[in-house]
């Protein structure tokens, strides 16, 4: 890639007490790109994002935000540098409207603190239609929207404020078959827009094929495997997606039994 | 079929669905049936003029603390120390009023000694707030600790001050303090000369004479008394408690807060789930700690109108007020949970608490206790009408 990665991490290691989550992990994410990141439970992927989204600290390395060493002490930080984290749970308040999850903590308001409610409710329909959703009422809550429209939800509100890195917890794993499909069209409209950069965490093999353009793999804390589509061979992205063993092994080991 | 979308799938609804989905709809049919039962059984005394003012007497001194209670059970935490806070304001202020300024610093005005107390009672609330969100302990054993620390303290320094649990007998300083007019005293008085004013022309000619038998004069009173005219023939009732002005003033902040500005919705999300409220940069923390100190100011009003409006105060004060404020809450449709309710349905809780609390008064055949009963049954009620709202809203998915 002759361009700057937009977000690039060197070495990251980071350390709970005794326990090493991250022991080293290299990652650059560009604009327009989806970037896989692929583990098996427990192989790190949500100490990295939560290191990435300002929520931890990391212990040892660096991010670089345009080539620029960054460090995050809280999650504010880390979004006003630009990244924009959808987390599993996607974050967002069942009880509360569609437009005070999409605002929420950065509500519009007026000089005496009072929120400007129409404009806010203006503004979330349009979001979210831009990627793909259009929500007959803003005003009603969450709690009545589907798995996949909270998705988007989360989705169009990270882009709304700025993210130009937008990071997926598994935004796929709880959803109904066509619900995930419905996701991984917004995922492609979003990289279709070119200048956002998305890491995209799965344990789906077959999702990450349809739409990364890059990947990376870790276990037990440290990168395995990582490169673009073209230099991984599907044969290798299935091994390294099962933690480096072989999947022929496996067969074999499942048929002895 | 492509055409469909997910959100076709939730229907719009007519305007009497919307209403039958708001937080306040139970709590305003609750209300309703009990204005209706009191009236009828009271014969209509409950709403004459005295009955009136005797009932928005008490409607405002629970309101207030129950409005406190709500923001911060909307945030997710109890407050159990509403009660011991209301006694320990009231010793405060009082003690202060009797024996002057701590420290020898003087007398004591009624403002002076209500803003010394605010001081100690803010910080109290700043305290529980901080243990409770820095220790991620319950609110409930946090404040049940205060609960007995605040009472315990109370007492000690009413006997280490006063060699006595109460102090009575203050003089009656509405006459020179604004002040203490303003919080133990009577507001909205035009309220009343205009009842009065309405009263002497429907009641014109109207008059006692000396060949009325007994029943005929006492009908006559009866009938007087809706016009806000005594026996004598004089203007019978000339004000509202002053507690009413405060139960608007923080019931309207509170409302508004909740309902328009950004602070409102941070304490919705503070208690629908805190995690994703501080994912998305909502200071969690401060949001409670300032509810805390919130339910302490409440607390302390409600003691500072008592203290003022009788003239005096005990260890005993605000007995079982923690968790009639929690009971209206609930009453009024505030989720158990947090992140769900509104201040309108915690008025109308206040409503119908206060009226039956103060049944007693007006149908003398029945026994207070029964008040309490009706608490229990009301509240369990409502807490299944309010776990069925919370399904309904969530979609039940």
């Amino acid at each position: 890639m002759s361009k700057q990665a937009y977000m690039r991490v060197e070495n990251i290691v980071k350390k709970f007490g005794p326990f090493t989550a991250l022991n080293g992990v290299d990652l650059e994410v560009h604009a327009g790109e989806v970037h896989a990141l692929l583990g098996d439970n427990g192989a790190g992927k949500s100490t990295l994002i939560k290191i990435l989204s300002g929520v931890h600290e990391p212990t040892g390395g660096t991010i670089y935000i345009e080539g620029k060493p960054t460090t995050f002490r809280n999650p504010r930080d880390a979004s006003a540098a630009g990244i924009g984290t959808v987390y599993q749970d996607l974050a967002v308040n069942q009880l509360m409207s569609v437009t005070r999850n999409f605002f929420m903590g950065r509500e519009l308001t007026t000089r005496f603190g009072a929120l400007r409610m129409d404009e806010m409710n203006q503004i979330a329909h349009d979001e979210m239609l831009k990627i793909g959703i259009n929500f007959s009422d803003p005003t009603q809550a969450v709690g009545t929207m589907s798995g996949g429209q909270r998705q988007t939800l989360a989705i169009a509100r990270a882009i709304y404020f700025g993210a130009k890195v937008l990071i997926l917890d598994e935004p796929t794993s709880a959803l109904g078959q066509k619900q995930q499909m419905e996701v991984l069209k917004t995922i492609k409209r979003v990289r279709a827009r070119g200048d956002i950069a998305i890491i995209f965490i799965t344990h789906n093999e077959i999702h990450s094929r349809l739409i990364a353009d890059r990947y990376t793999f870790l276990a037990l804390g440290e990168v395995i495997g990582s490169g673009t589509k073209a230099e991984l061979e599907g044969e290798d992205i299935r091994r390294l997606m099962a933690g480096g063993a072989e999947i022929k092994d496996l067969e074999q080991e499942l048929a002895a039994i | 079929m492509s055409e469909r979308s997910e959100s076709d799938r939730l229907q719009r609804e007519g305007w009497l669905q919307r209403m039958l989905r708001r937080p306040e709809i139970g709590s305003f049919v609750v209300m309703i049936i009990i204005i209706l039962a009191l009236a009828f059984a009271s014969n209509g005394k409950a709403f004459n003029a005295l009955g009136l003012k005797n009932n928005i007497a008490i409607i405002a001194q629970l309101g207030i603390i129950a409005v406190g209670a709500a923001l911060l059970m909307i945030a997710g935490e109890f407050d159990l120390s509403i009660g011991p806070m209301i006694a320990f304001a009231g010793m405060s202020i009082a003690i202060m009023m009797k024996w002057g300024l701590p420290f020898g610093l003087g007398e004591a005005t009624p403002f002076l000694a209500f803003l010394i107390t605010l001081c100690m009672t803010l910080a109290f609330g700043w305290l529980i707030g901080n243990i409770v969100v820095r220790s991620g302990l319950s609110s409930f054993i946090v404040t049940l600790a205060f609960w007995f620390f605040l009472r315990g303290l109370t007492e000690v320094c009413f006997r280490l001050i006063n060699q006595n649990t109460n102090v009575s007998g203050l003089p009656d300083f509405k006459k020179e303090s604004w002040f203490a007019e303003q919080m133990g005293g009577e507001v909205f008085g035009w309220f009343f000369d205009a009842w009065y004013w309405v009263g002497t022309q429907v009641s014109a000619g109207a008059e006692f004479t000396a060949e009325m038998t007994k029943s005929e004069k006492l009908d006559m009173i009866n009938f007087l008394s809706f016009l806000n005219i005594n026996r004598k023939m004089e203007q019978w009732v000339t004000g509202f408690d002053a507690r009413l002005l405060w139960f608007i003033i923080i019931a309207g902040a509170a409302w508004y807060v909740l309902a328009r500005t950004q602070l409102g919705s941070w304490i919705y999300a503070t208690g629908d789930n805190k995690e994703s409220a501080r994912a998305n940069g909502v200071p969690v923390n401060r949001v409670k700690i300032g509810l805390f100190m919130f339910s302490a100011f409440c607390a302390t009003i409600f003691a500072t109108c008592q203290v003022f409006d009788t003239n005096s105060s005990d260890a005993a004060k605000g007995m079982f007020k923690e968790l009639e404020a929690i009971a209206i809450a609930v009453v009024g449709g505030i989720l158990m949970t947090g992140g769900f309710g509104s201040i309108v349905g915690v008025i109308f809780g206040a409503v119908t608490f206060g009226l039956v609390a103060n049944a007693v008064f007006f149908i003398p055949w029945i026994d207070g206790a029964w008040f309490r009963v009706f608490v229990g049954t009301v509240l369990l009620a409502a807490v299944f009408a309010n776990e069925r709202i919370r399904k309904r809203i969530t979609g039940g998915i």
